[in-house]
């Protein structure tokens, strides 16, 4: 999971979860990630291209911009 | 016996692909198998879990001592009907939806299969117990207007604040819907109110705008109709006009060629008559008027002819006098001429003999002029010589000169004095021969003053050597003194 790209689909910030389409390979899906900023930052939108750098199992990412 | 061996083997294998058939279980794709009973480890679970999770294959089951169970991953839905309070304290009622399934992950499914397995049919009321808790918090913080303007906000929110639950149920939000948004107490409905007036008006207004204008529309293809009638009236008039002229004009034909026909005779007739009266006159031209200018020119020739012989015997006649006048006018001229020659000579001649005489007599002049020029201007030198010499006389001895001068000129001098008796024609002297003498004495005294007069002149031309005041108190002595001479009036 680590490396995968995807886009946010429900805006990720600081005090917020959001979430992010991520592919799943093993799956042969995309699955949507609650996802978190892996480096406190700036608000990523809706339609924001992000790479996930850690993965908590089972569906929580931590994503930074692309 | 071959036959006793054949039904066996078939039996057999008939009795393994039965046991087979109930060992092996295959999971469907909307479904994973969970299998209980012995000691598995499953993928990224770690150990501990105790049962084995089968997604998408099949898998030998032993039966009696494992049991399996199925998990189905399809989607389901959960309806949300949750009575909210705004941050306004208006109540609001909420409707929605979300649609989740078990994630495909073998966490999730554990987790869901650990929470849900015998309770599948209940995981919708569970789910809209979490988005209900969480719904109503999340309003409570919005007001009526953000949920109606943002309802992605609310959504969004929604969704982010259950995330976490709903992963450690195992579960995953496909969808999340608000649908509605009631209002028991009319609160967005007031909202709304001016708007949706405003809405109403704008739509009454345009209804009528609408209206007017196809009502105008209406009106103007009336009129267009009513144009296009009245001018298809005019023309239908016109056309009819024009069938009945040209029918009236057909039912006169008739009469109109008759009328025609008749012109043209009458034409022909006054023709007819003008030839006539042209050659009457024509031959009254012949008869009459030829032979009556014929004459008319005779006797106009003829007067002409005698006035012209008139006019040439005047002409002739003035032209005879004109020469004699003529005539006459050059011989007296020509004896003017030769008059004014003639005097112009005699006066030529005239003056030569007068130039003459007076050069002559200007020569005789000049000569006499020269000679008493030169006569009197030895005179004058004599003169001159003699004032000289008698200026000199006088600048030595003044009285000798002055008393030989009296001497000279002493019978003038009582010449002189007696002529101013000689006028008087009768004198009455009032003291008798001493009276004559004293005025005889005073007539002489006047000539002694005329003489120191002459001293006087004398000295002064003589550069004041000798002013007056040297004139000799004789002289100033004798100067006469005015006095009275009785005369008897007459």
């Amino acid at each position: 999971m680590v490396g995968s790209t995807g886009r946010v689909t429900g805006t990720v910030g600081e005090g917020l979860v959001g979430e992010v389409l991520l592919h799943v390979p093993q799956r042969q899906g995309t699955e949507a990630f609650l996802a978190y900023l892996a480096v406190p930052g700036e608000r990523l939108r809706p339609g924001t291209q992000v790479v996930v750098i850690e993965h908590q199992p089972p569906r929580t990412v931590y994503v930074a911009p692309l | 016996m071959l036959i006793g061996i054949a039904g066996a083997s078939v039996a057999s294998l008939i009795i393994l692909i039965v046991l087979f058939k109930l060992m092996w279980r295959v999971a469907e794709p909307n479904e994973a198998l969970i299998i209980s009973g012995s000691r598995h480890r499953a993928e990224g679970v770690g150990e501990g879990l105790g049962f084995r999770i089968v997604t998408g294959r099949g898998t030998l089951v032993t039966p009696g001592v494992q049991v399996v169970r199925k998990l189905s991953l399809d989607l389901n839905e959960a309806d949300l009907d949750v009575e909210c309070v705004t941050s306004q304290g208006i109540p609001v009622h909420v409707k929605g939806v979300v649609i989740f399934k078990v994630g495909d992950d073998a966490v999730s499914i554990a987790n869901a299969a650990r929470r849900f397995l015998d309770q599948q049919a209940m995981m919708g009321h569970r789910v809209h117990n979490v988005f209900a808790g969480h719904l109503r918090s999340i309003v409570g913080g919005l007001t009526v207007e953000d949920m109606i303007r943002d309802r992605e906000r609310l959504t969004g929110e929604t969704r982010a604040a259950s995330g976490t639950e709903m992963e450690k149920l195992g579960l995953i939000i496909d969808s999340l819907q608000i649908q509605e948004i009631l209002d028991p107490t009319g609160y967005i409905q007031n909202l709304a109110a001016p708007h949706a007036a405003r809405v109403m008006r704008d739509a009454r207004i345009a209804q009528a705008e609408a209206d007017r204008q196809a009502t105008e529309a209406e009106q103007e293809s009336f009129a267009r109709k009513a144009e296009a009638t009245r001018n298809s009236g005019i023309q239908q008039a016109g056309y009819q006009a024009e069938m009945e002229t040209a029918t009236a004009r057909a039912m006169q034909a008739g009469p109109l060629a008759l009328a025609a026909s008749r012109q043209e005779v009458v034409v022909q007739e006054t023709k007819v008559a003008e030839l006539e009266a042209h050659r009457k006159e024509q031959q009254l031209q012949a008869d009459v008027r030829k032979p009556a200018d014929a004459r008319a020119y005779e006797t106009r020739t003829k007067a002409d002819a005698d006035r012209d012989a008139r006019i040439s015997a005047a002409q002739a006649q003035a032209k005879e006098t004109e020469l004699k006048a003529g005539a006459e006018a050059n011989r007296v001229k020509i004896a003017a001429l030769a008059e004014a020659e003639a005097t112009k000579a005699r006066g030529l001649a005239s003056a030569e003999a007068t130039r003459a005489t007076g050069q002559a007599e200007a020569a005789s002049a000049e000569a006499k002029g020269l000679a008493a020029a030169e006569a009197a201007r030895a005179l004058g030198l004599a003169e001159a010589e003699a004032i000289k010499a008698r200026a000199a006389a006088l600048a030595e001895n003044q009285e000798a000169v002055v008393a030989q001068q009296l001497a000279e000129n002493w019978p003038e001098i009582v010449r002189a004095g007696a002529e101013a008796f000689g006028n008087v024609e009768h004198m009455v002297l009032l003291n008798g021969a001493e009276g004559m003498g004293e005025m005889f004495a005073k007539a002489l005294t006047m000539g002694g003053t005329g003489l120191g007069l002459a001293r006087q002149l004398l000295g002064t031309m003589n550069g004041a050597t000798q002013p007056a005041a040297d004139l000799p108190a004789q002289a100033a002595a004798e100067r006469p003194r005015a006095q009275s001479i009785p005369v008897q009036e007459d």
